[in-house]
């Protein structure tokens, strides 16, 4: 009798277990898969990429910002250490310079050296920075306004910049500003208007002559834009030949 | 026979125990997949808010830069198809078309011709200080910004155009329109003499030259009266809702353990921080923007409240507030709450340079200011460079500390170079908690304003010359 009740209740137990053990395992309680894991961590690294793409958004901003608060105050060193070995510049009509070096050069021959001066005021702000980062992580473009506030008057530019990302660090690889509208405080930008610059305005000579002709207000020039549309996707359609002119409209 | 016939089931039962062990611990990594992917999935809908973010400042930015030289269809083309775009009071342009038509007419251009602007035309709408709300469930936005003009017709006419612009958005399919904007129009002021010498207009007669020949498709919502008066154009965060400056909280990540999970749930810690920290750059873009449009009416409560509990705010030389009721009476000496009629007080906020901690908890920035000032009939220009602190309050970013640094402030019809203004010393009648802390002159004396940051790409001191 007790032979028969233990096997009876070892038997019974042994069923009980193992009804249990197929309940518990039906509950999908498998440790997670290799399959598992890496489709986490896929999709972990497809978001630190887009994450990156903010932080360099600010990071060439910050660069074109930097150049801003640079000019204001002559810190023509530091401006040139925001550009790369190989970079290029062109401002205005003045030409192209190429080579960091060359960046400082400019600035420091044309504006001078010694820091901001007594009654100079030669505020270049930087303002609607637009940035495109591409798809390659490494190169970047922006369109940017530089508006200026000097003991001159006012100027209203344009920028259609490059930069690069060299060893994780983005900076200038092109700056290209051309003047847009430049005009004394007196009477502003109704009759006293200032001229573009030209490479022999002023020393030092370019490197190059000026990448394109263009006129400044009140005539008509628009820079193109790096960035199609972006609702539509359309690249920017080229503007009437008229434009500028008088007959424009007509 | 009878030990075997005993042990197998022993062996049977402490099989199913480790296994049920087995299936407990296998449960526990479940639950941890479980919340890793829930982790993956808001990390997944914050970046796509944030991308959303930078996807309406380029939408305005765009808009100014077609808007400033002619190409008015592809600025119409940001805009939905039924999108409507309301001017000042003039009333409400409905759709695309009667929308590049609108810009076209008000910018000088023609309907006749590809892109462009005859000649002596000037038309400059530069848009600032973008204030962006993206709605929770991501399909929606609104943004806050001024557009400065720079308009006219050479030897004709030169005029300040300012404007505060409410624009609504919408997801379309995963490409962010304009579905509205309301173009609050504060003036347009002639050069000469500038918008201090500007008589105020009776009742609600300004209706654009524009609007007489080109008339619009519905009133405007709301009537109001340009500067001279004092209008707030309504805000679209006049609810409370303070999602724009509001960024992950701080946090400090768990040590994860030492397992296949846990280098995911460690990676999954980096990116939330990365994340929060790319978040909280445009949270203090648009704390910094919410401050500014507070500042220009006059509204020193609403403003001194985004500052921590001890935070700090220092004007030029007017020594150092410190607190949020001493934010607010070192405000005040601007003029009174609401400012007086006349009174244009417009600190334009543009050029940001914004650095957050690598934990996420607190913030550095240089900022710039144009200022743009009347009173008592008397204008003035100014401009300065800030150099803040922010704090992340549990999620909501605030200031730390403010300190505005005047570079010049100068006489409108003068102008800087000719008629420069000193700064105020610090007040006798509403006296600062403590002495400015750095003293200096403004313009025509010039100082290089310390910077929080060293060179961003050589990462060297800055240089003086």
């Amino acid at each position: 009798m007790r032979h028969f009740t233990n096997r009876i209740s070892v038997r019974l137990l042994s069923g009980v277990l193992a009804a249990a053990s197929v309940l518990v395992g039906s509950v999908a309680y498998a440790a997670p898969s290799t399959a598992d894991l890496a489709a986490v961590e896929k999709q972990l690294n497809a978001l630190g990429d887009r994450i990156t793409r903010l932080q360099d958004m600010t990071d060439v901003e910050i660069v074109q910002h930097a150049y801003g608060y640079y000019v204001d105050k002559g810190q023509w060193r530091s401006l040139s250490e925001l550009f790369s070995e190989d970079a290029t510049l062109e401002i205005g009509g003045k030409g192209v310079f190429t080579g960091r070096p060359r960046v400082f050069q400019y600035m420091a021959e044309a504006f001078g050296l010694g820091g901001p001066k007594t009654g100079s005021l030669i505020d270049h702000q930087q303002f609607q920075c637009l940035p495109t980062i591409h798809e390659d992580g490494v190169t970047a473009e922006i369109r940017c306004i530089a508006f200026v506030m000097s003991s001159g008057g006012w100027g209203h530019n344009y920028y259609e910049d490059d930069f690069v990302k060299k060893d994780g660090v983005w900076q200038f690889k092109k700056l290209h500003g051309p003047f847009n509208m430049y005009s004394g405080y007196k009477l502003g930008w109704f009759d006293q208007v200032i001229v573009n610059t030209f490479p022999e305005k002023f020393l030092p000579f370019p490197d190059l002559p000026p990448t394109v002709i263009y006129l400044t207000y009140p005539s008509y020039y628009i820079e193109p834009f790096h960035y199609p549309n972006p609702v539509t996707g359309k690249a920017m359609p080229a503007p009437s030949p008229r434009a500028g002119g008088e007959a424009f409209g007509r | 026979m009878r030990f075997l016939r005993r042990a197998v089931p022993l062996v049977w039962g402490l099989a199913m125990g480790i296994a049920l062990c087995g299936n407990v611990y296998a449960k526990d990594e479940t639950s941890r997949l479980a919340a890793l992917n829930q982790r993956v999935k808001a990390i997944a809908e914050e970046t796509t808010q944030v991308e959303a973010i930078t996807r309406i400042q380029r939408l305005g930015r765009a808009f100014g830069y077609y808007t400033d030289k002619g190409y008015f269809g592809e600025a119409a083309d940001l805009f939905t198809e039924d999108g409507t775009f309301q001017w000042g009071v003039d009333g409400i342009y409905k759709g695309k078309a009667r929308i590049r038509e609108l810009l076209t007419r008000h910018g000088g251009g023609s309907m006749k011709e590809a892109p462009g602007l005859p000649f002596g035309r000037l038309n400059l709408r530069m848009q600032l200080q973008p204030m962006v709300t993206i709605a929770a469930d991501g399909k929606s936005a609104q943004a806050r910004w001024r557009e400065w003009g720079l308009l006219g017709q050479y030897r004709k006419v030169a005029t300040w155009g300012d404007a505060i612009v409410e624009d609504r958005y919408v997801n379309d399919n995963g490409v962010w329109k304009i579905a509205a904007r309301a173009y609050y129009l504060n003036f347009e002021a002639p050069y000469q003499g500038g918008w201090a010498k500007l008589q105020p207009v009776p009742g609600s007669n300004w209706q654009s030259d524009v609007a007489k020949a080109f008339p619009p498709d519905a009133p405007a919502t709301q009537q109001y009266a340009p500067f001279p008066t004092v209008f707030v154009p309504p805000y679209h965060y006049a609810d409370g809702n303070l999602r724009a400056i509001q960024s992950r909280p701080p946090v400090d990540a768990p040590k994860r353990p030492d397992d296949a999970l846990g280098r995911l749930e460690a990676l999954a810690d980096a990116r939330e921080l990365a994340l929060g920290r790319a978040h909280s750059v445009r949270a203090i873009e648009n704390l910094q923007a919410m401050y500014g449009y507070y500042i220009d009416k006059g509204q020193w409560k609403k403003a001194a409240a985004l500052f921590s509990k001890q935070g700090t705010y220092e004007f030029g030389q007017s020594g150092v507030y410190v607190g949020n009721a001493s934010v607010e009476r070192g405000l005040s000496l601007m003029g009174p709450a609401g400012l007086e009629a006349g009174q244009l007080n417009n600190y334009v906020m543009v050029q940001p340079i914004i650095h957050v901690a690598p934990d996420n908890r607190t913030a550095k920035a240089r900022w710039r200011s144009d200022v743009q000032l009347a009173r008592a009939g008397q204008g003035r220009w100014g401009g300065g460079v800030y150099e803040n602190e922010y704090v992340n309050d549990a999620g909501t970013w605030k200031f730390s500390k403010l300190h505005y640094y005047v570079t010049f402030w100068g006489d409108y019809d003068a102008g800087w170079a000719a008629k420069p203004i000193a700064m105020d010393p610090p007040s006798t009648t509403n006296p600062p908690d403590k002495p400015p802390t750095v003293v200096y002159e403004s313009f025509p004396k010039l100082q290089v304003v310390p910077y929080h940051y060293l060179n961003p790409v050589s990462g060297k001191p800055n240089t003086v010359e």
